[in-house]
């Protein structure tokens, strides 16, 4: 038996079992540490190639019926985005917000990041993203503060434009092509047509969106910061792989065509901005979690380019930096929510906590050196692989901007670093702190995505060999006269 | 000018309507009914391009699978109509009670008010 729609259909029936468990906080608690471990067996059962929903399959050539696709560079995504959903799961059953609707609305998210990565059909895609915009805002609405409930406003009104130009983007691609199957759709659009510029023009806009690139960096940054520690580590989740989603099928759909040149330069020109945007915007911020937001939105930028370069190598890098990035970055929110939990996130206001927990310290001193770019961890191995690839189709400014914006990055995480650890704080400070507890779950979950930082940084292997022979599939060598 | 191009040229304007209702108009809920204008412009269009002069794509009895596939419209549009109507109902569900919230919080409705960045 395939077990592949599972990955789909398992978490959004626990969700709808969820959402009927009011008040039952015990019961809630066993089921989630429950659905946790299944979420992370689920990807590793389930077999490879094309999956159609309803039994219906290809006849006579066409396609018919929703298609998903499984391969060994999709399953890495996935194992990692169960991993998290689970380690944040795990955090969050110590917490005392309305437990229930956080686990519905994270499991409700794990389904639709999935199907976003698994479809072969572009208006299932479009379903899911939809979906995911309104979990994004009700997972923000869980900390229910005011900021919160205006981001989470501004998010959906940003959301539902972009979705319905992507709505009418995918309506240009079907009146071009007259099937909606990605797979199918691609032996179609050989011939340049302007609506099938207009359909990619509109898809890109809502890459940028679900992604947070430029010109939606703000609304998304917002949307970290306003969250609980532990959701943010999830939202950035989510939004890192809507990116690796989108922009495969992009790639796939469009990679090598003579007009897609064009739309290369603005897909690689977006990942920059959004790379130097990002960094700036951290290096302003006085918010220990704003300043991991606007970080997040940075990395994407790294993803982003990665991925448009089109060649093998860069897809690689981009997903392998896209996997290592949601590793680091929910370590560092995980950190920022211990560091919450013993008093707030202003960084003018912190300090002096390295005596009171020295390996939470050491963990988070980890990520930050990870997502720097520093040798033995995994951000090094990702970096250096995105420096070859732009180096490979003669772009070495990419590569000088990547490194610019790396020492960016070291500098305002190594200033958090002191401000949070190291600087000299007074007795009633210090007080205050011993009064209030460290959540034990969040250091656990800590703890396994740091050691996961260095296993990779040493062994890149052990991902890198599952993405090559997709990369191989959808990238196109060229070289930029 | 024929059915079919009027109806697109009425979806472009639901759009463009739809999208200066969005960025220009400061007031949430007239943020909120355009952007309900601008997802009926996208309905529109993907309806209009499902269209060929045909029938309704409903298979009635004693009409054979040949002469439905040749006169009736494109039934995967009407699909795709259907399951969007459907999440753009939540959506606005959603943001019309978050609306209501900041309302009682602001006692205004004024985008440069309650939507403002700090």
């Amino acid at each position: 038996m395939n077990y592949l729609p599972m990955i789909i259909v398992f978490p959004l029936i626990m969700a709808i079992i969820m959402n009927l468990l009011h008040g039952k906080e015990k019961a809630v608690k066993y089921i989630t540490f429950i659905t946790a471990a299944i979420l992370i067996v689920l990807p590793f059962i389930s077999q490879y190639g094309y999956y159609y929903f309803g039994g219906h399959g290809v006849v006579d050539g066409w396609v018919s019926g929703i298609a998903y696709l499984y391969n060994p560079a999709k399953q890495a995504v996935i194992v990692t985005l169960s991993l998290i959903a689970s380690l944040v799961l795990i955090t969050g059953m110590g917490e005392k917000l309305k437990n229930n609707m956080f686990v519905t609305l994270s499991l409700m998210g794990f389904a639709s990041i999935a199907a976003i990565v698994l479809a072969d059909d572009i208006f299932n895609l479009y379903v899911f993203f939809e979906i995911v915009s309104i979990v994004q805002a009700g997972l923000v609405f869980l900390s229910g503060t005011e900021e919160a409930y205006k981001a989470g406003l501004r998010y959906m009104i940003m959301g539902n434009v972009a979705a319905a130009l992507m709505l009418l983007g995918i309506a240009f691609l079907l009146a071009s092509t007259g099937t909606l199957n990605i797979t199918d759709m691609k032996n179609y659009l050989l011939v340049d047509n302007p609506m099938i510029y207009g359909g990619l023009l509109l898809l890109i806009i809502g890459l940028a969106y679900g992604a947070g690139l430029p010109p939606f960096h703000n609304v998304k940054a917002d949307l970290y910061a306003r969250s609980k520690g532990f959701i943010s580590a999830m939202l950035q989740t989510y939004s890192k792989f809507v990116l690796v989603g989108l922009m495969l099928i992009i790639l796939k759909l469009f990679n090598g065509l003579d007009y897609f040149a064009s739309a290369h330069g603005v897909l690689i020109a977006l990942g920059v901005l959004a790379m130097v945007f990002g960094v700036v915007m951290a290096l302003l911020q006085s918010d220990y979690k704003k300043l991991l937001a606007y970080h997040a939105i940075s990395q994407g930028g790294y993803v982003a380019t990665g991925l448009a370069l089109g060649t093998p190598l860069g897809i690689v890098a981009g997903i392998f930096h896209a996997i290592n990035h949601v590793i680091y970055k929910s370590a560092l929110f995980l950190g920022a929510y211990i560091v919450s939990c013993k008093r707030g996130s202003n960084l003018h206001k912190l300090g002096g906590l390295l005596p009171l927990m020295p390996s939470v310290a050491f963990m988070v001193l980890c990520a930050k050196l990870a997502i720097s770019g520093i040798p033995p961890f995994n951000g090094f191995q990702s970096k250096w692989m995105l420096a070859q690839a732009a180096m490979q189709v003669n772009m070495p400014e990419i590569t000088i901007i990547m490194i610019i914006v790396s020492i960016g990055t070291f500098v305002s995480m190594m200033k958090a670093f002191y401000l949070i650890y190291l600087k000299p704080v007074d007795e009633e400070t210090l007080k205050e702190y011993e009064n209030k507890e460290v959540p034990k779950l969040a250091v656990f979950s800590l703890f396994v995505l740091t050691a996961l930082c260095i296993i990779i940084g040493i062994y890149p292997d052990i991902v890198i060999n599952y993405l090559w022979d997709y990369a191989k599939e959808i990238g196109v060598n060229y070289y930029l006269k | 000018m024929d059915f079919q191009m009027a109806s697109f040229i009425t979806s472009g304007l639901l759009v463009i309507i739809g999208l200066y209702g969005v960025f220009f108009v400061d007031n949430v809920l007239k943020k909120i009914i355009a952007l309900e204008i601008l997802g009926s412009g996208v309905n529109l269009a993907l309806i209009t391009i499902g269209y060929n002069g045909g029938t309704i794509p409903i298979k009635l009895p004693g009409v054979s699978v040949e002469v439905f596939a040749k006169e009736s419209a494109y039934p995967l549009t009407h699909a795709l109509v259907l399951t969007n109507i459907v999440i753009e109902a939540s959506m606005l569900a959603v943001m019309l009670g978050v609306s209501i919230i900041l309302y009682k919080k602001y006692k205004t409705l004024k985008s440069s008010v309650i939507l403002k960045e700090d």
